[in-house]
């Protein structure tokens, strides 16, 4: 032990004193501090320590910190940088110890990434954050806590301005002070050059005007969603969402997430222009700018950057004239942004030439096809992969969503009807009709052959061989298969042939293009030059042959003939004969006449030639170009039938694999596809054809014959099932879905369908599809934008289901004498239709009074008299008229007792809200039988009345009803079709009808309104019954502006009275004159101040309408 | 009674009942519905030509009126004098009355004068008449031809209080397009069922592309091509279209495009702008259209 000085000793027992922390904590340090310090300076060390612990009560815990800090600190810090460190640490002992204890604490890892001078600042900004509270306090430690970490993120000025905002948040919550430090070190660590501008943003928000609550989920969000824009933008985008929150505009936060979402899928090289346009945007009109982020990129989906500027500057200039109509026109809900895009952009949507395209494939195809983007096949899962792929199925063509390839529209429409037309001819021409019993037209049938000789090969291996799949043979008793071929579809039959199944289908596939393409061509002269030209690209576009194995290769070398290539094909030399074969086998199917029974005869012999090449890659060396003559004369080698030998080769795939990995044998791979010809998967689909054929047998009472474990090994045979690609398909799920497909029973819950419960589909996003049978999709009215909102709403329409005959001839009964009248009244109307129209020119017999009239002046010889005949006159009544029933919940109201304001059962915005309010209206009608009528009630017996009276007249006459859930679910129930005659059906339906949901009334009178278009009438009569204003969820803008749908609604029936429809709306709500006015406007209605007069009114009505 | 006036004046008139058909109009049959039409002449039975229009309906009764009149036809084996047998047309309508068909005064000098209609006309001489589009016409004009198509033969005739007998050469034949009409005017079963009826539809394509070659004077694969488009429209029926396309449209097709008219522009406007309004509709046969025609 060296001598002790004096001084020291009487620091040591002052420390004493204190806590035997301190002392402790002051000898380990006194150690080392002495190898470190001068004799003097270890004095003033030892004594800044002392000075701190006499400070107050609790500042020896400071001084401990100090003495623990030193020695981390004293390594590198000179001595003449500690004392002011250490004053510092005194210094802020005075505010409080535990600030200066944590300051000594963060010292020894924050002092080396200070310069010496920032040493004060920094311990300055600890010391603004304490307030003298106890939170403050607690803060001000927390900053000290952090800066270690924190310092080294960010430049000192920044850690300035970003601790004043700090202090600045803390005077809203120093529980959000706290967090924001806590988070700050991560989040600035990957802000990278743009925490300035973040700090400058979360300023403002905390600012007054800002929405400091905002900061918190700034910081989460703030560094993830920079990380998606490209870094020099990274500022710029900071700023902007700074801007906007200065604006006072809420929703920074999502900006930020979903801003910076958009600007993620687009390509870094756009980001500054798009960061530009925002610029732009936000001294216009800040609101619109979170749109227009969310919506670049699907607009730069569809057209080029210049492009986007057009579209924006209209937007922007629409903004300027019209607040509202600009920002529909941002959010995309407005249909002339929709087609302004469309019209810049030269890609085809699918879903604006759907119709188009439907009827072109339903008048090549002759039979229904829907279309649909290849997508919504996929989702179905049942055995189709390819989103991107066109292909047909049954009576639906799925082709590709958009098609943008070209640089004009019309060349790439043009791509469009070519794929559309190569995939509906499968069914003109016959691709699906295959049968394995139907002889070709052109070649020896050797299918024949090829069964029995696998029959032999079978019969003779049976007993050895447990490792041939006998799964087909199992299949044979059970119904559809047929018990003499033993597979369920032709298609399968083939396929069955080949132990190489996958080749097969991809030479089949080729083939059967070739003759497809090949008749196209001859048939359909016009679309020629755009069918060379997209079959020159796919040309171009195949991979280089030369890279192949052998068989692969041979493939290839069939695609290229079949896509018209007949020069300089490159084949190994060896291989020049086979390959001559084939492709004359392929021209051969490419003659006047060929059927699809010739393609499989061909494709037969090519995979005979093939199969029998081993699958090596080929030298370089090797290869020589040939050319195909445009000839067929294809002749079967003479050996053709000991080709057959090469099916037999039983289970080939690992025998092979297994020898052949020396010799160089690869596996057989399918090439490349054919973009234009998509997926071509004729088993598959002969199999949903056979299963819906079963389940309509089924339907009528057979028993279910294709069971699923059947369907199941169908599957996991063919090749057409890939595995992999976008989803994962077992053939387990594949079957389920197919079933489902068909309507084949599954577990009830799977089924769930039908008029039960609605599905629900966010309410948020912008148009819908139609994508279901029966479903319509119309614009909605945006009455602030000014603009429709495109492809809205979604109108299912359904057949009402029936329900007893009883209640139709209950309410003839007891309203036997009103129906009396009724039919009297109109009756008179009747003869009005036949007049007798006297004094004309010509007609059916003389007019005695004209003619003796005529004769006098004759014989007087006045003139030669003319006007002499009478006839009826047929003035026509030609009405048809649309009842449209509201049916929704109000409806269920009791009329006797007093009914509130209809705005008190507002429907509530909120899904799970809306269905408890639902329940519990609904509740009151519970009982099956009611004892009060409710306005339902009177509907329906004002709807049989004025049926007696319909009939009477002769009209024309639809009655529907309408209510629904959502904008995507507008229910439209038929109760009597307009072409449908009164049936007992009908009587049914009425009683079926029901109080349900709400009133989106926009789209059901566009629904309606499109039914009279389609009829033949002079007069059309749209006869609204309803019993309150329209609403339903959403139908308002931000939930609360009512006149929205009022204004939908009138716009409906504008529509309709454009397209020379009478519309007309009885209401019964009483409180109706305030809104009816501006929905109807000059048009006709009538609000009924007693409900129960609805019955008589209504023909009443009826009769002024159309008399 | 006017003479027809000499030829090269440009027309010509006729009375109604003296309209023999010379020349034969090209047929081509798609069944017996030759053999059938002769057997019901012979038998007195009245036909009903079912089919859509523009078929070949009214152009069928011209070439059977032809055929009859013929020194060979068929009324020879039965021993009967081969006369011409004129053929009297009336396309109804739906104001076409009773007077219309069977006759009305008139006024003259002399005071009032009998007319007789083309109906009664056609019952004088033995024609061939032919109401065309039956059901377009009132329905208590439609009862009139009631006496005239069972066993009775005979035409009253109210105003003049008499009854006429037909002649032996007259059958009625009437014409009807079922789908076409609303069900108000759907032809009543007492009137249908007075009538043999003869199934129209459009011929299948090789035979319509033959008839087009002979009528429009196209060369083959123009006159395949027009069938095929024909056959293509004609799926469009019931999605967008009330009719498809007519055989007579196709020809009209055919007939421009042999005048030299592009035959995309032919077609647009023969069939596509004869057939629909509807932008839609029109844009998708434009594209069939297209891709059949260069």
């Amino acid at each position: 032990m060296a001598e002790q000085d004096p001084r020291l000793e009487s620091i040591a027992r002052e420390l004493s004193q204190f806590p035997a922390a301190v002392l402790q904590q002051y000898e380990s340090a006194h150690g080392k501090a002495r190898t470190l310090l001068s004799a003097e300076d270890l004095v003033t060390w030892a004594e800044q320590g002392a000075a701190i612990s006499r400070q107050s009560v609790r500042a020896w815990e400071a001084a401990t910190d100090y003495y623990a800090a030193s020695m981390d600190v004293l390594p590198f810090l000179s001595f003449a940088n500690f004392i002011p460190w250490s004053n510092y640490g005194a210094d802020l002992c005075q505010a409080s110890p535990t600030i200066a204890a944590a300051y000594f604490r963060a010292s020894s890892h924050t002092l080396p990434h200070l310069r010496p001078r920032q040493v004060a600042g920094w311990s300055e900004l600890g010391k603004s954050l304490s307030k003298g509270t106890w939170k403050s306090t607690a803060l001000a430690c927390k900053f000290f806590e952090v800066s270690p970490q924190m310092v080294p993120t960010m430049t000192f000025p920044e850690m300035e301005r970003f601790i004043r905002f700090i202090d600045i948040l803390s005077q809203r919550s120093y529980d959000l002070a706290t967090e924001c430090l806590d988070l700050s070190q991560q989040v600035f660590a990957q802000l990278g050059d743009s925490r300035d501008n973040f700090i400058s943003l979360v300023t403002t928000l905390a600012d007054a005007n800002g929405n400091w609550r905002e900061v918190k989920d700034c910081f989460a969000v703030g560094s993830r969603a920079v990380a998606r824009v490209e870094r020099t933008q990274r500022g710029r985008f900071l700023s902007l969402a700074e801007r906007l929150s200065r604006s006072g505009q809420g929703g920074v936060i999502s900006f930020l997430r979903d801003g910076s979402q958009g600007l993620g899928q687009l390509d870094y090289a756009t980001h500054p222009v798009i960061i530009s346009l925002g610029e732009r945007l936000i001294t216009i009109a800040p609101p619109a700018v979170p749109p227009f982020f969310a919506v670049v990129p699907s607009v730069l989906g569809r057209v080029s950057t210049p492009q986007l500027e057009t579209w924006f500057g209209e937007g922007a200039r629409l903004l300027g004239e019209n607040l509202e109509s600009g920002l529909a026109f941002f959010r995309m809900e407005s249909a002339y942004s929709e087609e302004l895009l469309d019209k810049l952009s030269a890609g085809v949507e699918l879903s604006r030439v759907r119709d188009v395209v439907g009827l072109y494939s339903r008048a090549l195809a002759g039979n229904d096809m829907e279309i649909a983007p290849s997508q919504e096949l996929v989702d179905k899962g049942i055995g189709w992969v390819s989103g991107n792929h066109a292909t047909i199925e049954g009576t639906t063509l799925y082709l590709p969503a958009l098609i943008d390839g070209a640089p004009s529209k019309a060349e790439n429409f043009a791509k469009l009807k070519v794929i559309a037309t190569h995939q509906v001819v499968h069914q003109e021409f016959g691709s699906f009709g295959f049968e394995y019993e139907k002889p070709s037209t052109l070649f020896r049938d050797l299918r024949e052959l090829v069964q029995h000789a696998r029959h032999h090969i079978r019969d003779k291996s049976h007993d050895e061989a447990e490792a041939e799949p006998e799964t087909v043979e199992e299949a044979v008793d059970s119904g559809p298969v047929s018990a003499e071929t033993g597979w369920v579809t032709d298609m399968q039959g083939f396929f069955d042939v080949f132990p190489e199944r996958k080749m097969a289908l991809d030479i089949f596939t080729v083939v059967e293009d070739s003759r497809l393409d090949a008749r196209v061509l001859r048939e359909y002269r016009g679309i020629r030059p755009a069918y060379r030209r997209l079959q020159a690209e796919s040309l171009e576009e195949r991979p280089p042959i030369i890279e192949m194995p052998a068989q692969q290769g041979l493939v290839e070398f069939l695609i290229r003939v079949s896509l018209g290539q007949r020069t300089k094909l490159p084949v190994a030399s060896y291989l020049r004969e086979d390959a001559m074969l084939m492709a004359k086998l392929t021209l051969r199917v490419m003659r006047v006449g060929a059927t699809v029974e010739d393609a499989a005869e061909a494709a037969l012999r090519v995979y005979l030639f093939i199969a029998g090449i081993p699958n090596h890659f080929i030298p370089g060396n090797q290869w020589v170009m040939v050319d195909v003559p445009e000839d067929d004369d294809y002749e079967d080698p003479e050996n053709i039938e000991d080709l057959l030998s090469r099916l037999d080769k039983p289970e080939p795939e690992e025998q092979e694999q297994e020898e052949g990995e020396g010799q160089g044998q690869q596996p057989y791979q399918s090439p490349q596809d054919v973009e234009y010809r998509g997926e071509f998967k004729p088993e598959l689909v002969q199999l949903l054809e056979e299963m819906k054929e079963a389940q309509r047998q089924a339907n009528e009472g057979e028993a279910p014959q294709l069971t699923r474990e059947m369907l199941e090994e169908l599957l996991a045979q063919s090749a057409e099932l890939e595995q992999g690609g976008d989803y994962d398909l077992d053939t387990s799920a594949t079957a389920k879905n197919l079933m489902r497909e068909v309507g084949m029973k599954l577990p009830p819950k799977e089924a769930a369908q039908g008029q039960g419960p609605f599905i629900h589909i966010e309410d948020e996003g912008g148009p819908l599809e139609a994508k279901e049978p029966h479903t319509s999709v119309y614009d909605e009215w945006d009455f602030r934008a000014g603009d429709y909102r495109p492809r809205w709403c979604v109108v299912r329409e359904k057949t009402m289901s029936e329900g007893d005959v009883g209640f139709w001839q209950t309410i003839l009964q007891a309203n036997s004498n009103m129906i009396q009248e009724i039919r009297r009244q109109f009756e008179q109307v009747r003869p009005e239709t036949f007049r007798k129209i006297r004094r004309l020119q010509d007609g059916e017999e003389f007019d005695l009074d004209a003619l003796v009239e005529a004769i006098v002046d004759q014989r007087l010889g006045i003139s030669l008299p003319d006007r002499v005949y009478w006839r009826r006159n047929k003035t026509d009544r030609d009405v048809a008229v649309l009842f449209l029933l509201d049916m929704s919940a109000s409806t269920g109201e009791a009329i006797d007792e007093s009914r509130g304001g209809p705005d008190e059962w507002d429907a509530p915005g909120n899904p799970v809200d809306y269905m408890l309010w639902l329940r519990n209206r609904r509740a009151g009608d519970g009982p099956p039988r009611r004892t009060y009528k409710r306005i339902i009630d009177l509907e329906k017996e004002s709807a049989i009345l004025l049926i007696q009276a319909l009939e009477t007249l002769g009209d024309k006459y639809g009655i529907y009803g309408f209510s629904g859930y959502g904008r995507e679910n507008v229910e439209y129930y038929t109760i009597k079709d307009l072409n449908e005659g009164l049936t007992e059906k009908v009587h049914k339906r009425i009683d079926k009808i029901t109080p349900l949901h709400a009133t989106r009334m926009g789209p059901a009178i566009r629904h309606s309104v499109k039914k009279l278009d389609d009829i033949d009438a002079k007069t059309k009569v749209l006869f609204l019954i309803s019993d309150g204003r329209p609403q339903d969820r959403g139908y308002s803008r931000e939930g609360v502006e009512k006149e929205y749908a009022v204004h939908d609604t009138r716009k409906a029936l504008m529509e309709g009275k454009q397209k020379g429809i009478i519309p007309f709306c009885l209401t019964v709500d009483k409180a109706g004159h305030d809104y009816l006015k501006t929905m109807m406007g000059d048009m006709g209605y009538e609000v009924l101040s007693d409900i129960s007069m609805l019955p008589q009114r209504l023909p009443e009505l009826y009769k002024r309408l159309t008399v | 009674m006017e003479q027809p006036r000499p030829r090269g004046t440009g027309f010509q008139t006729l009375q109604i009942e003296e309209y023999v058909v010379e020349d034969e109009p090209f047929y081509m049959p798609l069944g017996n519905e030759i053999a059938l039409f002769e057997a019901a002449y012979l038998q007195k039975i009245p036909v009903l030509l079912k089919g859509p229009t523009g078929c070949g309906k009214t152009r069928f009764v011209e070439h059977m009126a032809h055929r009859l009149s013929q020194p060979s036809s068929v009324r020879q084996s039965n021993g009967s004098e081969v006369r011409p047998v004129p053929l009297v047309t009336v396309a109804c309508h739906e104001d076409l009355t009773a007077s219309d068909l069977v006759g009305r005064y008139l006024i003259d000098a002399e005071g009032t004068r009998w007319i007789d209609g083309p109906l009664t006309r056609a019952v004088k001489v033995g024609a061939i008449c032919y109401l065309d589009e039956i059901v377009e016409t009132r329905k208590d004009t439609t009862v009139l031809i009631h006496p005239l198509t069972d066993h009775r033969r005979i035409l009253p005739v109210e105003k003049q209080g008499l009854l006429m007998e037909a002649n032996e050469g007259f059958l009625l034949v009437i014409s009807y397009n079922p789908g076409y009409q609303s069900a108000l005017k759907d032809l009543k079963h007492s009137t249908r069922q007075r009538f043999v009826s003869i199934e129209f539809d459009y011929p299948p394509m090789e035979i319509e592309a033959k008839i087009l070659e002979h009528e429009a004077g196209v060369d083959a694969e123009t006159a395949m091509s027009l069938a095929k488009l024909g056959e293509k429209v004609r799926n469009l029926k019931d999605h967008g279209l009330q009719e498809g396309s007519s055989t007579r449209l196709l020809i009209y097709a055919g007939k421009l495009i042999s005048q030299g008219v592009p035959a995309r522009e032919a077609c647009q406007v023969s069939i596509v702008w004869a057939l629909s309004d509807d932008i839609q509709v029109q844009r998708s046969m434009e594209e069939v259209i297209s891709s059949i025609f260069e």
